[in-house]
């Protein structure tokens, strides 16, 4: 970020954010100007850079941070809603909305005067600054219990995430009933969207588990590396292709889901450590062979550069692509395995180390899709044992459905929903 | 339990922490007559680049000079003191006194911003230097303004805390006889070897304590002495100045023998003895009422909702009852000042309500023996009440008006 071009446009979305913060429509336009027919600017261009003015597009058919290319920061932060009622839900949802609304576009908080402490925590300065900012928001099928008259409208694929047979779930880690995704160009915005998102919401919802994640530059080049050293992301389908994300992403009526959730999408996150000591005393030929692809450049093994396609049928037997490798195995590219395509948006995370002493650090592997069952669900399955998996320990995470996006300045999250 | 200061404590009026920055402010920058002017640096315009901007002077000869062009809408102010003293500045409707922005303690040659959104109506600036008296400088209209502006309050004074917190002394006063007798009836099940009969009465003799929660700035180091926790202590649990209540707590929870408690028990009796007799000549700081209204109930967050101060009774949740009842009577003393100038004091009273019957609905259990569900409401009617509460404490802050 930082050319003073951008640096001027940011500067006059700014003062149009700041000279009708009162009124929503005014942030909305702010949005609405950048990009009149784009849900999600950011995702749009899909390259993995950001939007020339730092902000992405609040209001649209579908949220941002699906297709937005990622953030070098990141937070996953799940909720259990404490709110009685349907009222108080309502009530959340909407507060989430203004605020995320004015977090997004960025500008000066609202004076409060005499009347009460500060409105903003003033981490990011006097003018809060978008900062590439998205907060995307989900909810756990437990939200659906009953407690808020919304049973009958559950996303039908819908659950809790299951144990599968490689995992180590630690259930303080799992579920919750919201999802909140934040993912700006520094931690520092991150962690400003959650004070104030925390401030307002205190007495409806309360923190279950919490990540934070960052995602590298490309090391040199290509899709950034994952922390076992490998490329992670690279067979990801093309975002700007808005014909494979109604395949691949978005919930459509062909899924036959409650009306509701269309331009909604299921969240696959898995809290995945990773034993990188245990990775780093492995030979490369053993991790390369366990991915399926070459470390230094991300080639798979049978090809020349990171871009080529493995060629399985030339190696029926694994002789150059291991059968059982990591590739191999959630991608067969046979005829079919293009439906188990998802997105993938995952962030490596670092938080310490454990109770004795082994640096605590790994993945929040973070997945977009319109059925989970077709496609994480499935891609798990066929993982199941996979050598890996001897260096890697999935502890948390939860299955979650990315609410369609807030259409305009006078939407909320979950309107249709809670219809 | 460890208490957050609430600053000097002592005789009513004690010095506030900006008086004193602002002091030394002058004896370094007083230049001359008229004083220096502002510095070039740091301005309004640089901090809120997007926002219109007016230079307004405060000063004896010329409170509120250069507000030409009155618009409505988010503003920045740039509020510069070309006198020779510390002011203060506040934007207030002139007829009713309601301030909507203030700067406070500043130094001469020196400007700072003060961000509002006006909507149409009367405003004009007060200048308060320090010692002087407080100057009012012209009315400006705001003509094209319909949306809501930023709220504007009237100014609590000291004059205005005074009886409220005379109230709050006598009520202290009134509790504290009962909290005496309540040690002392702990005092003698300990001197009679009795673990059981100490355990039964620690719990209300502890709770008797908790509940005066607005007093604790005033009870000084008797606090420490009366409820502290070993955080501070090099020797921890085995300190000799882990005393008190919760030494108490520690020791007959944990099969220590009677005669090691004994020494302890009587000196907890002889410190709230001394609270006792020392309370007629205290006198607590005005500002302290409106900020432990909101203080009580961080404490408890942070010490009781985390069972930080259990050392083995498990009645966190019993403290944090009686640390409501300390609120709510402060709450009720600070209810005139409060109803003219707080539209959220409903919102205020039903957050009290509900973390009470929050309260109440768990039992006294054991944070421990808490559900995760439990565990996150209860959670989430004490966030919701502090973040009600916090307002108070910005209302209630001392401030002039003459």
């Amino acid at each position: 970020m930082g050319g003073s071009g951008q640096v001027d446009r940011r500067s006059v979305l700014r003062g149009a954010v700041a000279a009708g913060a009162a009124g929503a429509t005014a942030v909305g336009l702010s949005g609405a100007a950048a990009s009149p027919s784009s849900p999600s600017t950011g995702s749009g261009s899909g390259s993995g850079s950001e939007s020339a003015d730092g902000v992405f597009d609040f209001h649209g058919v579908h949220q941002s941070g699906i297709l937005t290319a990622k953030q070098r920061c990141a937070a996953f932060v799940a909720f259990d809603v404490t709110a009685k009622d349907r009222a108080g839900l309502s009530a959340l949802l909407k507060t989430l909305t203004e605020r995320v609304r004015f977090l997004m576009a960025g500008g000066v908080p609202e004076p409060l005067g005499i009347s009460a402490p500060p409105s903003d925590s003033g981490v990011l300065g006097p003018v809060v600054p978008a900062d590439g900012l998205t907060v995307t928001v989900a909810v756990g099928s437990s939200l659906f219990d009953g407690r808020f008259g919304l049973s009958a409208r559950k996303p039908k694929l819908l659950r809790p995430m299951e144990s599968f047979p490689d995992d180590d779930l630690d259930p303080a880690w799992c579920q919750g009933d919201l999802l909140l995704q934040l993912g700006a160009d520094n931690a520092d915005t991150v962690a400003h969207a959650l004070r104030d998102l925390a401030q307002h919401t205190r007495g409806a919802m309360q923190v279950r588990w919490r990540i934070d994640g960052f995602s590298s530059p490309p090391r040199p080049s290509g899709t950034p590396r994952n922390l076992l050293g490998f490329r992670d992301g690279t067979a990801n389908p093309a975002v700007t292709d808005s014909r494979t994300m109604d395949q691949v992403v978005w919930v459509t009526p062909a899924q036959g889901e409650p009306a509701w959730a269309e331009g909604g999408s299921y969240l696959a996150v898995r809290l995945i450590r990773m034993l990188v000591e245990f990775w780093d005393r492995v030979s490369l030929n053993e991790q390369e062979r366990m991915f399926g692809r070459a470390k230094v450049s991300g080639a798979p093994l049978d090809g020349q550069v990171e871009t080529d396609a493995p060629r399985y049928a030339a190696d029926p037997t694994g002789d150059v692509i291991p059968m059982d490798s990591h590739m191999r195995l959630a991608n067969p590219r046979t005829a079919g395995s293009d439906s188990l395509r998802m997105l993938r948006r995952g962030f490596n995370y670092d938080r310490g180390t454990d109770s004795n002493g082994n640096l605590d650090m790994g993945l929040v592997f973070c997945a977009f899709q319109q059925d989970l069952d077709r496609q994480f669900i499935a891609v798990q399955k066929k993982l199941a044992g996979e050598p890996l998996v001897d260096y890697i320990t999935p502890f948390g995470g939860g299955y979650f459905f990315a609410l369609p996006g807030v259409r305009d300045s006078s939407d909320v999250f979950g309107s249709r929903l809670m219809l | 339990m460890v208490r957050r200061p609430t600053g000097p404590t002592g005789p009513l009026g004690s010095i506030r922490p900006w008086l004193i920055a602002g002091t030394v402010v002058v004896l370094a920058a007083v230049g001359g007559c008229g004083g220096p002017a502002p510095r070039k640096g740091a301005s309004a315009a640089g901090d809120y680049p997007d926002l219109p901007h007016t230079t307004v002077q405060v000063s004896p000869g010329g409170c509120g000079t250069g507000w030409t062009e009155p618009k409505a809408g988010l503003q920045v102010f740039e509020v510069s003191n070309t006198g020779s003293q510390p002011e203060e500045a506040y934007l207030k409707n002139p007829a009713t006194g309601a301030v909507l922005g203030d700067v406070e303690g500043l130094a001469p040659g020196t400007s700072r911003p003060m961000v509002v959104r006006l909507s149409a109506g009367k405003y004009a600036f007060s200048c308060l230097p320090q010692d002087i008296d407080t100057i009012t400088g012209p009315t400006v209209v705001v003509t094209d303004g319909s949306a809501a502006g930023t709220p504007a309050v009237v100014p609590v004074t000291q004059q205005d805390l005074i009886p409220p917190t005379l109230a709050y002394q006598k009520w202290v006063a009134a509790q504290l006889p009962a909290l005496v007798t309540a040690v002392q009836s702990l005092q003698s099940a300990v001197d009679g070897g009795d673990t059981a009969a100490a355990r039964k009465a620690w719990l209300p003799a502890h709770l008797d304590y908790e509940r005066l929660g607005a007093a604790y700035g005033t009870f000084g180091d008797l606090d420490g002495s009366i409820n502290g926790t070993t955080k501070g202590l090099p020797g921890g649990l085995a300190d000799p100045g882990f005393v008190g209540f919760h030494r108490l707590e520690y020791g007959l929870w944990h099969g220590r023998p009677a005669a090691s408690l004994r020494p302890v028990a009587a000196q907890l009796t002889k410190d709230v003895e001394k609270l006792r007799s020392d309370w007629a000549k205290a006198q607590m700081d005005p500002l302290a009422l409106g900020l432990r209204a909101h203080e009580i109930v961080e404490n408890t967050i942070q010490f009781e909702l985390t069972a930080r101060t259990d050392y083995g009774s498990g009645s966190n949740l019993a403290t944090a009852q009686a640390n409501l009842q300390g609120t709510a009577e402060s709450l009720a003393l600070l209810r005139p000042l409060l109803v003219t100038r707080m539209p959220s004091l409903p919102a205020i009273d039903a957050a009290m309500k509900a973390a009470s019957a929050e309260l109440t609905a768990l039992g006294p259990v054991p944070l421990s023996g808490l559900s995760v569900t439990d565990r996150e409401q209860v959670n989430a009617v004490f966030g919701e009440l502090v973040t009600e509460l916090a307002p108070v404490a910005a209302v209630c802050d001392v401030r002039r008006t003459s």
